[in-house]
């Protein structure tokens, strides 16, 4: 039970990483970006090129450095024009950047499956309650809490921090003080992309590489942000650990309705409470 | 000197013309109010000077200097603070954070979190709750903190006595009239005729999207106002 536990808080941890970074930018940008799951999967095979280059600690460093420029780079020519277009439109164009980002990865890295390589370091298993638990998923739990306690740290502590999450309930309001908003989104997007990179690489020796793998991820992720409500980082990392466990153990004792059960607590959470369980309160 | 200047403003939201040729001045220390029923374009004013109309025609300046490419901060970056329409304080954020935001030009004044909460002992004791948990009183005491850790030049109030007791309303003005003869410049938005007779100097209407009167309020009877006022 320990262990399946652990595995829920396993991909509980992977999806808070993904998610938060879909809080981030929704919260500055107002943008639901459909090509966020790309961005992990692109951040995924950056960091597999650099470790088949020979260090995987390096893959790490590229994919999240890559990744944020990326994001700076579609905060500025992109989400910064798409902040003020109806909701249809940035859902549209970040569709269909995800199909370009697809297209692209499958033109470099071809079609095929790939295999992630895992860091020595982080081979083998410990013996946890009796039971054997790999070493790497204990360092994706522990990736995932060192992010969710710094990012949370940072927002709360710092000035930076305040302004995200002013900018984050109201953009104009917050602009009104004197804060460049579209500057401080470029560093929320790059973070928010950074974190996609991360979890991208860090999923990759769990996943098999190919050029849709960031789709299913991005459905569960979308569901944490809804169910965590819209702009809410603690919500997210609630429902993010929640998911986590559903998916688990949905997949052991209903298999037949694993993939429905995420679905339908988010129906459920709306019905319950339109906002999620921390949405902004207006 | 002028701190801030519309003149011969033009203001579109989409296709749709709501400023029609603008002009009013706010120098440093005065009482200004820009007075007007519903729908004439007053809180367009403010909206266009934080960058969210289309600005067709005309010029604004700030502190003299003619400001083409307005964003939501030029104006606070220029020494403009403003309490907004329904106050907006960010309801999850607390007490003390919406405070500090309203620091975030850092300009060095007599204005101190400490100071605020002189003022208004209320935010002191309620520093660690939420916006949204304030009464409406308590919101427009906050918006108007906030607006002071900007230790403006200029301060901008949009129909500040909005859902007020007349008590409160009454602190208001004493304390606009305070700021004012501090050195406070004050443009005050309103419809409160009480409100703007009690605070302002001189006066400017606004009808159909433009200036239809000004003067001193000196000059001016309540009921002359109220007559303004219905143009």
């Amino acid at each position: 039970m320990l262990i399946q536990l652990l595995n829920g808080v396993v991909y509980g941890g992977l999806l808070y990483l993904l998610s938060v970074g879909l809080v981030l930018i929704f919260g500055l940008r107002q943008v639901v970006n459909f090509a966020h799951g790309a961005l992990f999967m692109i951040g995924a095979y950056i960091g597999y090129s650099v470790a088949a280059a020979g260090s995987w600690w390096g893959g790490l460093v590229v994919a999240v450095v890559a990744m944020a420029i990326a994001g700076c780079v579609l905060d500025a020519t992109l989400f910064r024009a798409l902040r003020k277009q109806d909701h249809i439109v940035t859902v549209l164009v970040t569709f269909g950047l995800l199909l370009i980002l697809e297209t692209l990865v499958t033109v470099i890295w071809g079609k095929a499956y790939l295999r992630y390589p895992m860091p020595d370091l982080l081979s083998g298993t410990v013996d946890i309650a009796g039971s054997p638990f790999p070493v790497y998923r204990l360092f994706v739990i522990v990736v995932s809490i060192v992010v969710a306690l710094s990012l949370a740290s940072w927002l709360r502590f710092t000035r930076i921090g305040l302004y995200v999450r002013a900018a984050s309930t109201d953009a104009r309001v917050t602009s009104i003080q004197g804060i460049n908003v579209d500057r401080l989104s470029l560093i929320v997007v790059g973070l928010g992309t950074a974190l996609a990179g991360l979890s991208g690489v860090v999923a990759g020796p769990l996943l098999s590489l190919s050029p849709t793998m960031g789709n299913y991820i991005l459905i569960d992720s979308f569901i944490v942000v809804v169910i965590g409500g819209m702009g809410s980082f603690g919500g997210a990392f609630v429902a993010a650990l929640l998911i986590g466990q559903i998916h688990n153990f949905g997949a052991i004792y209903l298999p037949w309705a694993g993939t429905m059960l995420p679905l339908l607590l988010m129906v459920g959470v709306l019905i319950w409470r339109p906002t999620g369980l921390s949405g902004a309160r207006t | 000197m002028s701190l801030l200047a519309f003149h011969d403003v033009h203001a579109l939201y989409g296709q749709a013309r709501i400023l029609n040729g603008v002009t009013f001045e706010v120098g440093a220390g005065e009482r200004v109010a820009l007075v007007g029923r519903n729908g004439v374009g007053k809180t367009t004013v403010v909206n266009t000077l934080c960058g969210g109309t289309r600005v067709a025609q005309g010029r604004i300046e700030l502190r003299g200097r003619p400001t083409k490419d307005l964003r939501g901060y030029s104006a606070a970056q220029n020494g403009i603070a403003i309490v907004l329409q329904g106050r907006g304080i960010l309801p999850n954020l607390t007490v003390e954070e919406n405070l500090l935001l309203g620091g975030a030009t850092a300009r060095r004044g007599p204005w101190t979190l400490a100071k605020i909460q002189e003022l208004f002992p209320i935010l002191s004791e309620r520093r660690s709750n939420p916006g949204w948990a304030l009464s409406g009183g308590q919101q427009q005491m906050l918006a108007i903190g906030r607006a002071l850790m900007a230790n403006p030049d200029l301060l901008i109030l949009d129909e500040p006595s909005e859902g007020l007791a007349p008590v409160i309303v009454d602190d208001l003005a004493a304390l606009l009239v305070q700021l004012g003869t501090d050195g406070m410049g004050i443009l005050l938005i309103e419809q409160n005729i009480s409100l703007i007779h009690r605070v302002a100097e001189r006066f400017y209407v606004l009808s159909k999207g433009s200036v239809a009167e000004s003067g001193s309020l000196h000059n001016v009877s309540r009921d002359e106002l109220q007559g303004h006022i219905a143009i």
